[in-house]
């Protein structure tokens, strides 16, 4: 081979190594997070932009110390519904005390079924109850989701009204006593929100009539402001953010995919996405075996369910 | 010789391989890092305005920011009356509490304590310090506790005398239960309180008010509807003009409204939107009524700038700074000296 050629090649192969090296954590976090098998290395060329609809399962667990990894339950679950021909987007909020048949489990909190049988638990429960099709899902922990926030460089969230907690859970790096609480006071207007405040704002329920319901608002609200966020980022910032979640992430989307998402997330903004919360009359607070709960009322939420996730 | 060409070739390559690296970082659409106010000049803007950032108190004046505080949980600072003190929230763990400070920032009183040892929920916050236009009143928000439900926070506007050496509080407000509660209080010339009150209607949506009262507990009146969601009153140094935060429903957008007030009837007139479509927040008028400040992102999902408008018409909108992260929960205090 003549030298220039070795030269070259050299050359070639130490940019590649550059951009190897940038795009490390990437690879990693997709490693570690996708169930759907071992990942391959993100191509860097142009991406299709998908067409056809598909729905993505959002979860959120408290998954502090005072939890077995293995056990969590799902504090969050939101059915996100995206059309990219007619760009529109529904976000479904599901109440975590739902009572519901989990299959092969029994009755129980629909928020469980992730404690009992990992994410393909939780989408079968969404799936069996709800009569709908869930594509992918997407898993965040709490401080995954503070990372996250903290790598966009914060977001702007527009707070309704004060939100007062006297009993707010101490538990972001607390070690081994995770049962600790403080005092949150949120108070209203825009404001721009690190991770640790914009969690206090979606997680606090205690001061609010609305209790879970008012926080399931509250992190619909939060996904449109990280989404907001993420519009100015590109494929290069993606090394970054996989570093923030450190296992604090798992997804069945692939890297891939995941860059064929990003390209249609200019085409949503607040005007085009659907929020629904499951408030009364759909579902009605109880108690069922020894537990607070919430009853759905199937006559009302299905055909609700089925217009926007026909 | 070709020895020492190899090697040259091996660190050249080495350090295409780093630059690569370095360039694929330069391509991230990170934002721009925020600076400290000491470090900008912005656009003069006549008068004083104290702002905050990071947990300080700046004093804006001829186009540059003086930081009076250290960045240590200062927020919302009110000038008294007279001029020549401020009051201002130091808000810490579980509590917050008021102090009177000089125009330079130095501590003259600490006007309440709110920090009770033991149990974090035997504390007490105060937010939104305002003294009354004849010097004699403070109010503020204050979260008192409910002895039926202890989960139940909601603040109330409360009433104490200005003099640090007084003493006793009244409550003035009676907010919604579990709305968290009544902020923002003006008190007016005349005796009344002007503030913002939270509602939830039975379809569970929240809905924020002005509101005014005539006297402690007394019944007060809306001035704005509830479907319109106005909050974060400001009023001019005349009581004639109103400039408030009306989101209209909207979690991701609102709009700067302002209109006449009536101080006499406690009436509001028709109200014209001098900003629209943005996420804006903490209005302050000017003193001689004609200007409002807000602060806004200059970019969706940006940090907090100090924006101007004429009280005329949403043709004269100015950014006043760029690359600051303030406070939006402290409006800016505008004075004339």
């Amino acid at each position: 081979m003549p030298r220039a050629w070795i030269v070259i090649l050299g050359f070639l192969l130490a940019g590649l190594g550059g951009l190897g090296a940038y795009f490390l954590p990437l690879f990693q976090t997709a490693a570690s997070s996708s169930t759907s098998g071992p990942e391959t290395l993100p191509n860097l060329n142009p991406v299709t932009a998908p067409t056809d609809p598909f729905t993505v399962l959002l979860l959120g667990s408290d998954d502090d110390a005072k939890f077995a990894p293995d056990r969590l339950n799902t504090q969050s679950m939101i059915l996100l519904r995206v059309d990219p021909t007619t760009k529109q987007a529904t976000m479904l909020s599901i109440p975590r005390d739902l009572w519901v048949p989990i299959p092969n489990q029994g009755w129980g909190k629909i928020s469980t079924a992730y404690q009992l049988g990992g994410a393909q638990a939780a989408v079968a429960a969404v799936e069996s109850n709800f009569k709908v099709h869930v594509d992918d899902y997407v898993w965040i922990g709490l401080n995954g989701l503070v990372h996250l926030i903290d790598r966009l460089g914060g977001v702007n969230l527009q707070v309704t009204n004060p939100v007062m907690d006297d009993f707010y859970p101490s538990d972001l790096n607390t070690g081994e006593y995770p049962y600790d609480y403080y005092r949150v006071a949120v108070l209203p207007g825009a404001v721009h929100m690190d991770g640790v405040h914009a969690l206090q704002y979606v997680r606090s329920r205690h001061g609010d009539v609305r209790g879970d319901f008012a926080r399931s608002e509250r992190q619909q609200q939060l996904l449109l402001a990280i989404k907001a966020q993420a519009s100015h980022l590109n494929v290069a910032d993606l090394p970054n953010l996989a570093s923030a979640f450190n296992g604090e992430i798992k997804t069945s989307i692939g890297v891939d995919r995941l860059r064929a998402l990003f390209s249609i997330g200019s085409d949503f903004n607040g005007q085009n996405v659907h929020r629904v919360v499951l408030v009364p009359p759909y579902t009605s607070e109880g108690w069922a075996a020894g537990q607070s709960v919430v009853f759905p009322d199937w006559g009302q939420i299905l055909p609700l369910v089925h217009k926007s996730f026909p | 010789m070709r020895w020492l060409i190899g090697f040259g070739l091996l660190v050249a390559m080495l350090a295409f391989g780093i630059g690569i690296y370095h360039a694929a970082g330069l391509l991230s659409g990170a934002r721009p890092s925020v600076h400290r106010p000491t470090e900008v000049s912005a656009t003069p803007l006549p008068g004083t305005l104290y702002v905050v950032q990071a947990g300080a108190i700046y004093r804006f004046q001829h186009g540059n920011f003086t930081q009076i505080t250290k960045e240590d949980g200062w927020m919302q600072p009110s000038v008294a009356p007279a001029g020549g003190q401020l009051v201002a929230v130091r808000r810490q763990m579980n509590f917050s509490d008021l102090y009177l400070l000089t125009t330079g920032g130095k501590q003259v009183a600490q006007l309440t304590r709110n920090y009770t040892p033991g149990a974090a929920e035997s504390n007490h916050w105060s937010f939104y310090p305002r003294i009354s236009p004849d010097g004699a009143t403070l109010f503020y928000d204050y979260d008192p506790k409910s002895i039926y439900n202890s989960y139940q926070v909601d603040l109330a506007i409360f009433a104490s005398p200005a003099d640090p050496n007084g003493r006793g509080s009244v409550q003035w407000t009676l907010p919604n239960d579990f709305t968290g509660g009544d902020v923002n209080p003006i008190p007016l010339r005349a005796g009344g309180l002007l503030y913002t009150k939270y509602s939830i209607d039975d379809s569970f949506q929240v809905h924020a008010q002005i509101w005014v009262q005539r006297g402690p507990r007394s019944a007060g009146q809306a001035l704005t509807a509830p479907e319109l969601d106005c909050g974060q009153p400001a009023l001019s140094a005349d009581e004639k003009l109103l400039a408030m935060v009306c989101t209209k429903g909207s979690s991701q957008t609102a709009e700067l409204d302002a209109a006449a007030f009536d101080p006499a009837a406690l009436t509001l007139g028709s109200p014209a939107t001098l900003v629209a479509n943005q996420m804006l927040a903490a209005p302050a008028v000017s003193p001689d009524g004609k200007t409002i400040a807000y602060l806004a992102p200059s970019s969706p999902g940006g940090q907090f700038q100090l924006w101007t408008v004429d009280s005329s018409g949403p043709a004269s909108v100015r950014d006043i700074t760029r690359d600051l992260g303030l406070d939006s929960t402290s409006a800016p205090a505008w004075v004339g000296a």
